[in-house]
């Protein structure tokens, strides 16, 4: 059975109408219109465990809001949850023991006090014993390369340093569910880089199912092996990235560029002109095809019998280019 | 891994207290760490006992008693009231507030602790860290001759338990007052009613001897007496007797009815949760 199972998942917020006009400050204290906004609007979910999964899609699309009800903080309007078989928000004690969370905007540590405090406190908390909780706590500390802040208070930290232990905060009880709402968000290259090692190696060794949610590419590209896309409180896309690639942007494109002047009114079958753009001295085309309808082989040789061609390149598009295209078009296609 | 998680989350109940006394003691350590703070506070309760002692004792001029008060009485007890109101009602109460406003309140949700355990413990934490200013300022109190001992030595104890229990019930109504924060989000305005009305309602500005009967009869009827007056008033008490288990057996029934009001208003509290930001 899956680890993750969501049903029809529905959340509203309710909230006051602001007046307008004159003294509409003053009039809102007294309104007592409200507005209901759908933040989710029917979601369907399943993670088997050990998956990475990225849940992906713009700002306010709901992706924060389906968490929140994942991890029983938020109660569904409607529909239904169950993670490891338990209603997380029913269930919260034994909900709390099966999952661990990152929000990288907040944090759960202690501030003033030394980060290695609150990982004390939050072992007590889930009733990790001494013998586990040392021993995590070292695996972790060498993990995330930790030992040089551990005793410095959380409010003194980098941003990297903090999300990192955060990342160990939410960990120290091994659940065997992570969410992670942005967690390399704000942080360079190399935090980025140890964050995603951490995530991929508790996958690997303890079979950590991970729910990721992010707004970097990379986290994508180097962590998930599945991808659920939602907007507008809706699923737009549920699976594996190459399915994501063929179903969005399944052309791919040749940029050659020219040895002579382009031709007038030239035309190739299959092969269609997406772009010209000046490239130093020379110029370059872009031109896409689709490998279902034509070879890449047949592309090539077909563009450079009708093309003074000097170079020639082929590549797949950027997944950062499939998710510009499906946030931008925000419209629901069903994968072929 | 997974295995390893015991689900039901039994602990022992030496697991479950020391689990407790890890949250109070991270409350009172986050403010200890503000050396300057402790040090500004200990002044100010310094000058908040010797200003009020100034003041009562030029109320009180050449007489001994006013509205059947002895000087002594009702000098001693400002100065511990003003003592208690500096470590029971702080300006802050909780980080409960903060916590709301800005959604870190999240976390405290997921835990396999309730909130309500989080927050008490936390308070309780922070209130013990103001206990060394109230202490520097009751050694000064007592040096300076402002507040006569208790009667008896059971009256000491009664007075202990008694103030034992007054903060109890302060934590709990500053908690339920926080809980309201699920509605209104900002509860800062509710706070500042809230200091103002439990300062003069729990007696710790002005005895409650000194209020007219009708007023006096509903402060008494209140939770806020509870906290302050009741205990300053084991302590002057020079006729003790049955009346003092009374007045420990009510403090005993308001810490029923308000733990039972805030698991209420937190039920609903969480039914309706709404975290700030995305």
């Amino acid at each position: 059975m899956s680890l993750i199972v969501a049903d029809d998942l529905v959340k509203e917020f309710s909230r006051p109408v602001r007046a307008e006009g004159a003294f509409a400050g003053v009039r809102s204290l007294f309104s007592t219109k409200r507005v209901t906004n759908r933040a989710v609007d029917g979601v369907s979910l399943r993670i088997e465990p050990g998956e990475i999964v990225g849940y992906l899609g713009p700002n306010g699309a709901g992706k924060s809001t389906t968490i929140k009800m994942l991890t029983g903080v938020l109660v569904p309007t409607s529909g239904t949850v169950t993670v490891n078989g338990i209603v997380p928000w029913r269930d919260r004690s034994a909900n709390a023991r099966t999952i661990g969370a990152v929000f990288g905007q907040r944090t759960q540590l202690w501030l003033d006090l030394p980060l290695r405090d609150s990982f004390d406190v939050l072992a007590k908390l889930y009733g990790v014993g001494p013998v586990a909780y040392r021993r995590t706590l070292d695996e972790f500390v060498d993990l995330l390369d930790m030992g040089s802040f551990l005793d410095r208070p959380a409010r003194n930290l980098s941003l990297g340093q903090r999300m990192r232990g955060d990342l160990v905060a939410a960990m120290l009880h091994e659940p065997p569910v992570l969410y992670l709402d942005e967690p390399t968000v704000g942080l360079d290259v190399v935090a980025k880089a140890r964050i995603r090692e951490f995530i991929r190696e508790r996958n690997r060794t303890a079979g950590t199912t991970v729910l990721l949610t992010t707004h970097d590419i990379g986290d994508v590209e180097q962590l998930c092996d599945r991808v659920v896309i939602i907007d507008d409180g809706r699923t737009l896309f549920d699976g594996d990235l190459g399915a994501l690639r063929r179903t969005y942007l399944p052309h791919r494109t040749l940029t050659v560029e020219l040895s002579e002047p382009e031709p007038h009114g030239w035309s190739i079958d299959d092969v269609h002109h997406a772009g010209t753009r000046a490239h130093h001295e020379a110029t370059l085309l872009d031109l896409h095809f689709d490998p279902g309808v034509v070879s890449t082989s047949e592309a090539i040789s077909r563009t450079t019998a009708t093309l003074p061609v000097a170079d020639l390149t082929v590549r797949e598009p950027e997944l950062e280019e499939v998710i510009t295209e499906i946030y931008t078009a925000r419209e629901v296609r069903h994968v072929g | 891994m997974s295995a390893e998680v015991d689900l039901a989350g039994r602990r022992s109940i030496g697991e479950a207290l020391a689990l407790r006394a890890a949250l109070v003691r991270q409350g009172t350590r986050s403010v200890l760490v503000f050396r300057t703070d402790l040090f500004v506070g200990i002044v100010s309760t310094l000058l908040r006992v010797v200003l009020v002692l100034l003041v009562w004792q030029a109320v009180y001029g050449d007489r001994t008693t006013v509205s059947g008060i002895a000087r002594e009485d009702a000098v001693g007890y400002a100065v511990l009231g003003a003592l208690f109101a500096a470590a029971m009602q702080p300006f802050q109460f909780s980080s409960l507030r903060d916590r709301v406003r800005t959604g870190n309140v999240v976390f405290d949700i997921m835990r396999p602790v309730s909130l309500i355990t989080q927050s008490t413990a936390d308070q309780l934490g922070t209130t013990l860290a103001s206990i060394p200013k109230a202490a520097v300022g009751l050694a000064l109190a007592l040096a300076l001759g402002a507040v006569p001992g208790p009667s008896t030595a059971w009256q000491t104890v009664a007075f202990a338990v008694s103030s034992l229990l007054g903060l109890v019930i302060a934590i709990q109504c500053n908690l339920i007052v926080g809980l309201t924060a699920f509605w209104t989000t900002e509860v800062g305005g509710a706070y500042l009613v809230y200091n103002m009305a439990a300062a003069f309602c729990s007696g710790s500005l002005i005895p409650l001897w000194f209020m007219p009967d009708g007023l006096a009869g509903v402060l008494r009827a209140l939770p806020f007496s509870a906290q302050i007056f009741t205990p300053l008033s084991i302590w002057f008490d020079r006729d003790a007797g049955w009346n003092v288990v009374g007045a420990l057996a009510l403090q005993v029934g308001w810490i029923v009815v308000l733990a039972f009001a805030a698991h209420l208003i937190w039920l609903r509290a969480l039914r309706r949760t709404v975290i700030n930001g995305g």
